[in-house]
């Protein structure tokens, strides 16, 4: 029997100008695992990400999610597919409150349901469920400007959340956060993914990224060099010369 | 309760107006300024949910206008029913022009918005053996029966109606699925998008809405005015007003147009009256513009409404700092 399928690209390649980001990237990421990009500033991580959730359309190359071509496909579509992401810098929508925050994300698919309010009082639970989860459930009523960075940065993964997504992207989750805070989001990835979500994380915060993760894909110049569990990577010596140069 | 109060007695000074107007004159301003805050709110649709400045909607008024003129002269249509064939037909043009114009973003899609209204302006202006061109194009009027002072409260009257149902449609949308999505647009659009929200098609959707009340108001203007001129009515100048009255009202507040179009509306009738013969009444709205962006980015609404809850409620601060505190006490009780 075969694992269900996630996340697959194949030859995937996007270059701005004359420099490829991204340059024939295969990739096979895990179901049901987290799974961890790391790679030097640079290495084409950002751009895969945003290749492969639809941002930005790659120049050649395929993505696929559980055996579905998702290439090219619009930014909404790939989300509705079931993959949600998080921003490098946090993204929310800071002139609206925290509990609007999460209500966007709520699917309506019929004419009818789109001019139904938006206030639905099952949605408005769902809701607090979540930001009950990420600690921030006393701050609904505030405008999410009004948050401090770390607290929307848990606002954002509420969010995500919200669209109720299989598979989670977190780019630089750990990027600008205290250390307090950081226990809490590698706490809930790893609640989440015994849930049955499957995470990709993009992360420069090595200790996060062994501890956190199942499988380690490295990348260099726009490309996969080295995959494997934590421990297997982190004595690789292709790793090592790509990442700290020794 | 009090909301209901105030929301009934502004719409009863509104529909009183035609009583209380001292002479006919004075009733035609009303017409245009009630004109205005059917133009401002039918704006706010697209400024006002999704951010996006428009300044090419005099374009949606003018095609509105000459739509039902036309629609009358040359092929024989009733005066109402020129009136909404042509708010149809602006409603389909709109799609394709949406789809061009609404992939760009920000400054460029102000700069997109200029360039519809020069184009149709050219055309109709150089078209002159369809649209009369510079000669202009003479409506016949809806109701032939009626004197002066009684065709200015009629046409009051129907743009009262149409202002309504322009305030009806933005509430209905404000509160539901897709003002939410459209919102979400004006935050942050990739992010928006990147939670499930169809962006393109919403924006376009809102984008129709709007053009069709723009142009229902401009068909109501060709019969109430009468005379048609692609000088005047596809006027940059026209969409610049409409913009200044959303933002000076508040683009976030279902009244702000409406509110804007009221003082800015007025303030141009003064002003045309008094220093009609020189160019004064645009340094002034230049100079009303750059204080309303300087000190009031949110409108008069909000900062009338900061301002009373300060004024009532002197203890506090404003609403921002007090969440600010609670936000440090919260923190630090965790």
């Amino acid at each position: 029997m075969t694992a269900p399928r996630s996340l697959e690209t194949v030859e995937l390649t996007k270059a701005f100008g004359g420099v490829t980001a991204v340059d024939g990237a295969t990739v096979t990421f895990q179901h049901g695992k987290v799974n961890a990009l790391i790679g030097p500033n640079g290495s084409g991580k950002t751009t895969f990400f945003n290749c492969v959730t639809g941002m930005i359309k790659p120049d050649s190359g395929r993505a696929s999610y559980r055996g579905e071509d998702i290439t090219g496909k619009a930014p909404h579509k790939i989300a509705r597919a079931g993959i949600g992401r998080s921003f490098q810098l946090c993204r929310i929508f800071p002139r609206m409150t925290v509990l609007d925050n999460l209500l966007v994300a709520v699917r309506a698919g019929t004419l009818k349901s789109q001019l139904t309010s938006s206030r639905d009082p099952e949605e408005i639970e769902r809701a607090r469920g979540w930001l009950q989860r990420v600690g921030i459930e006393h701050l609904e009523g505030i405008e999410a400007r009004n948050l401090s960075y770390g607290q929307q940065k848990l606002l954002e993964l509420a969010g995500v959340l919200m669209a109720d997504p299989d598979t989670i992207l977190l780019d630089e989750p750990a990027g600008g956060v205290n250390p307090a805070l950081l226990g809490r989001i590698s706490a809930l990835v790893r609640q989440l993914n015994a849930e049955g979500r499957t995470f990709l994380v993009v992360e420069h915060n090595m200790e996060l990224v062994m501890s956190l993760s199942d499988h380690v894909i490295v990348f260099d110049r726009g490309r996969p060099i080295a995959e494997g569990p934590p421990e297997t990577i982190k004595s690789d010596p292709r790793v090592l010369e790509a990442y700290l140069g020794v | 309760m009090l909301r209901l109060l105030a929301l009934v007695a502004g719409a009863g000074l509104i529909l009183a107006f035609p009583a209380l107007a001292p002479n006919p004159y004075i009733l035609s301003a009303g017409v245009v300024v009630a004109n205005y805050a059917v133009l401002a709110t039918a704006w706010n649709f697209v400024g006002g949910f999704t951010g996006y400045m428009s300044l090419g909607h005099v374009a949606y008024f003018g095609l509105g206008a000459y739509g039902t003129g036309l629609l009358i002269t040359k092929a024989g249509f009733p005066s109402f029913a020129a009136l909404f064939a042509a708010a149809a037909i602006v409603a389909a043009l709109t799609v394709p022009l949406g789809i061009a114009s609404l992939r760009v973003r920000g400054a460029s899609f102000v700069i997109v918005s200029i360039a519809q209204v020069l184009i149709v302006l050219l055309v109709f202006q150089s078209w002159s053996s369809f649209t009369g061109g510079s000669r202009g194009l003479v409506v016949p009027r809806a109701f032939p029966d009626l004197l002066r002072p009684e065709h200015h409260e009629v046409f009051y009257y129907l743009f009262c109606a149409l202002l309504a149902a322009a305030l009806l449609a933005w509430w209905a949308i404000d509160r539901s699925r897709f003002g939410m999505g459209l919102k979400a647009i004006r935050e942050d659009e990739d992010k928006a998008q990147s939670l499930g929200t169809a962006t393109s098609d919403y924006k376009l959707i809102v984008l129709v809405v709007s053009a069709t009340f723009t142009a229902l108001g401009g068909g109501l203007y060709a019969l109430w005015f009468g005379d048609l001129d692609p000088i005047f009515q596809f006027s940059i100048l026209t969409s610049a007003y409409i913009v200044l009255m959303a933002l000076l009202g508040g683009v976030r507040h279902l009244f702000g147009p409406l509110v804007g179009a009221l003082i800015v509306g007025c303030a141009l009738e003064y002003f045309k009256v008094e220093y009609g013969s020189t160019q004064l009444h645009l340094v002034a709205t230049g100079l009303l513009l750059g204080a309303v962006v300087m000190f009031m980015p949110d409108g008069i609404i909000p900062a009338c409404s900061n301002l009373a809850a300060r004024l009532l409620h002197p203890g506090e601060s404003s609403i921002r700092e007090v969440s600010a505190a609670e936000l440090l006490e919260t923190e630090a009780r965790r």
